[in-house]
């Protein structure tokens, strides 16, 4: 399954467009976060990765932005496992193993749609990077 | 040792264990260091300097300096202070220091610029006033907005919650009459072996918020058990990694040492009240705490930690090892902590208002009734602002006579077209400069004041404060 991040603009936050996608092509799209309201927004969403070129086609196709959300990272060698982290996420996509150390799953983790743990870490091990790799530590405002 | 009392009573464990190491790694703001640097030449006698960028003040005379954790770096704020300094020290790093002086003729020199590293260093001593709290608060935020503490990042309304301390780890926890503890206890303090020189600043024993004062030789400290750390819009800090052993000379102390979270108990803090009794809302165990969540008003709250139990258990680890080695010896205190002081308040000699101290009732309505009606209203009370309440005298939203205006203007009917429901409010224990700022921020000109339930208290306006300000100056 791949993620997209899906971003409408004020004149298509009003169109169904996600709908449309999905009704056209018959591709199950699961939304793992949203934030929107009448200006515009985002969601995040799964889908097959098989499907994933023709949908993001299609939706470009409609006007809408289609990207890939940047990755949250832990630096295992910063990280002290103080676990300030493991009640922020909304996903538990953090947690505390039996030995007290910090575990993170990247599978569940949301991404940079998120990243209410980001400025939480006092070690500041925690950082949005780019699917490519490229860091960019505060790379964005915190969304809560 | 609280297995062994558990499964073989206070008796055996008595006769088997000899001491009982404890741990804790946790943000201790109240650390830092004191550095002598020996004498540039020609001599300069430092009147301001700054290492990496974070100002060390000078607390004796040419070129002592110290460093506090919670100072932050002038091109870094917020994200690098003396906590990182003394890490970056401690891990070998060089570091950039300036100094700038007046002169004097013993003293001629007037700025210094070098780099240095521990090895540079005559003493790099770690002096820490407040250390090791016995328990601390669980902290949680009950208002509208996230706010960020030195208790980390608070979600709004409750959703969720953070602690700190190692609970049944912890040093004072394991003999909280503070039997074996005092001036010149050896101590595992950032990786290296340092004392306890005295009761830390705000001891206060008597309600199980005792702390520790101790220094080590930072030279022989490892990073791992000292890291800089950085609160988001709260600033720098130090997390600390000391362990207190503790020799179970009776079996008094075997009984104690055995301590379990599920006795240990803190309050749970509202940090949204920004005054110095904030208020609380219940109590939890440590036990709960680790569990990852708690209850607060029958709903299940998610908590996080802010100091690090695994790091606790290794300093704890650490101590037996060099014990059982034979690379640590216990000392005796020379004179044990106290068990009376008392942490007061501070003595103010001018009070600041608060928005209970100006707040007046409310002109409210309900939302059935008439445009026509809250109209009359603005009249005949002579007010500017009605407050929407529902049946039960809670906050529905707010009206102004602006709204009412333009109602006729527009021809509107209905209260529910006009009244504004996203209401920016107060709360009456706030400082009125906060409260002020909250009005000049969101360009309005009242708050109405609310209780924890959103029961409406009674309202302030800018010029109710115009009239306090008048009264003052």
């Amino acid at each position: 399954m791949g993620r997209i991040l899906i971003r409408f603009n004020e004149e298509q936050v009003s169109e169904p467009i996600a709908s449309q996608v999905i009704i056209e092509y018959k591709v199950p799209m699961a939304i793992l976060s949203a934030h929107i309201n009448s200006k515009g927004g985002e969601i995040l969403v799964e889908i097959p990765d098989d499907a994933e070129d023709t949908i993001v086609e299609a939706l470009r196709k409609r006007g809408v932005t289609v990207s890939v959300p940047k990755s949250i990272e832990v630096d295992s060698e910063k990280c002290f496992s103080c676990g300030s982290c493991v009640a922020l996420c909304p996903v538990e996509a953090i947690r505390l193993t039996s030995d007290s150390s910090v575990e993170f799953d990247k599978e569940k983790c949301l991404g940079s749609t998120c990243s209410i743990c980001v400025d939480a870490c006092p070690a500041r091990a925690i950082k949005a990077v780019k699917p490519n790799g490229n860091g960019s530590p505060n790379s964005r405002e915190k969304k809560s | 040792m609280k297995k062994l009392v558990e499964s073989s009573g206070v008796e055996v464990a008595f006769k088997e264990v000899d001491v009982v190491t404890t741990g804790t790694f946790g943000a201790m703001c109240s650390s830092g260091a004191v550095i002598n640097l020996g004498h540039s030449d020609p001599p300069i006698k430092i009147d301001h300097a700054w290492i990496n960028d974070v100002e060390v003040c000078h607390p004796g005379a040419a070129v002592d300096i110290f460093i506090g954790a919670t100072n932050m770096s002038e091109k870094q704020p917020f994200e690098y202070g003396g906590g990182h300094v003394i890490s970056d020290l401690v891990a070998g790093k060089e570091v950039e220091f300036r100094a700038t002086a007046y002169g004097t003729d013993c003293y001629p020199r007037t700025q210094v610029k070098t780099t240095l590293t521990k090895d540079d260093l005559n003493q790099f001593c770690l002096l820490n006033f407040r250390n090791g709290y016995q328990r601390y608060n669980c902290a949680v935020n009950s208002s509208d907005e996230t706010i960020y503490t030195y208790m980390s990042k608070l979600l709004p309304r409750f959703r969720n919650a953070t602690f700190s301390g190692a609970g049944e780890l912890n040093p004072l926890m394991n003999d909280p009459d503070y039997e074996t503890m005092g001036l010149g206890t050896r101590i595992f303090l950032g990786g290296g072996q340092g004392y306890i020189i005295g009761e830390g600043t705000q001891h206060s024993p008597k309600n199980q918020n005792g702390t520790l004062m101790v220094k080590g030789d930072a030279k022989q400290m490892t990073p791992e058990f000292l890291q800089g750390a950085a609160f988001t819009k709260y600033g720098t800090s130090l997390y600390v990694g000391l362990g207190v052993p503790i020799p179970i000379l009776n079996i008094g102390l075997a009984k104690k040492t055995a301590i379990r979270d599920s006795e240990i108990f803190t309050d749970i803090v509202d940090y949204s009240v920004p005054r110095r009794d904030r208020p609380k809302l219940g109590q939890v165990s440590y036990k709960e705490l680790k569990s990852g969540s708690i209850i607060i008003n029958g709903k299940k709250v998610r908590v996080s930690s802010l100091s690090s139990l695994k790091m606790a258990k290794k300093v704890a680890q650490t101590l037996k090892s060099w014990i059982e080695e034979g690379t640590f010896t216990l000392t005796s205190p020379v004179e044990r902590l106290s068990t009376t002081s008392v942490f007061r308040p501070m003595r103010q000699t001018e009070e600041i208002p608060f928005v209970v101290s100006v707040m007046h009732p409310a002109v409210t309505c309900t939302e059935d009734e008439e445009i026509r009606a809250i109209a009359e209203r603005i009249v005949t009370k002579s007010v500017n602002h009605i407050v929407v309440v529902d049946a039960t005298g809670k906050l529905r939203g707010i009206v102004t006579s602006w709204d009412i205006t333009r109602a006729m203007a527009e021809g509107k009917k209905a209260l529910a077209d006009i009244e504004s429901r996203n209401v920016i409010t107060a709360k009456p224990d706030e400082p009125l400069e906060i409260a002020s700022k909250r009005m000049a921020q969101h360009n309005i000109s009242a708050l109405p004041v609310i209780d924890i339930e959103r029961k409406v208290l009674g309202i302030i306006t800018t010029e109710d404060v115009a009239k306090l300000l008048g009264r003052r100056y």
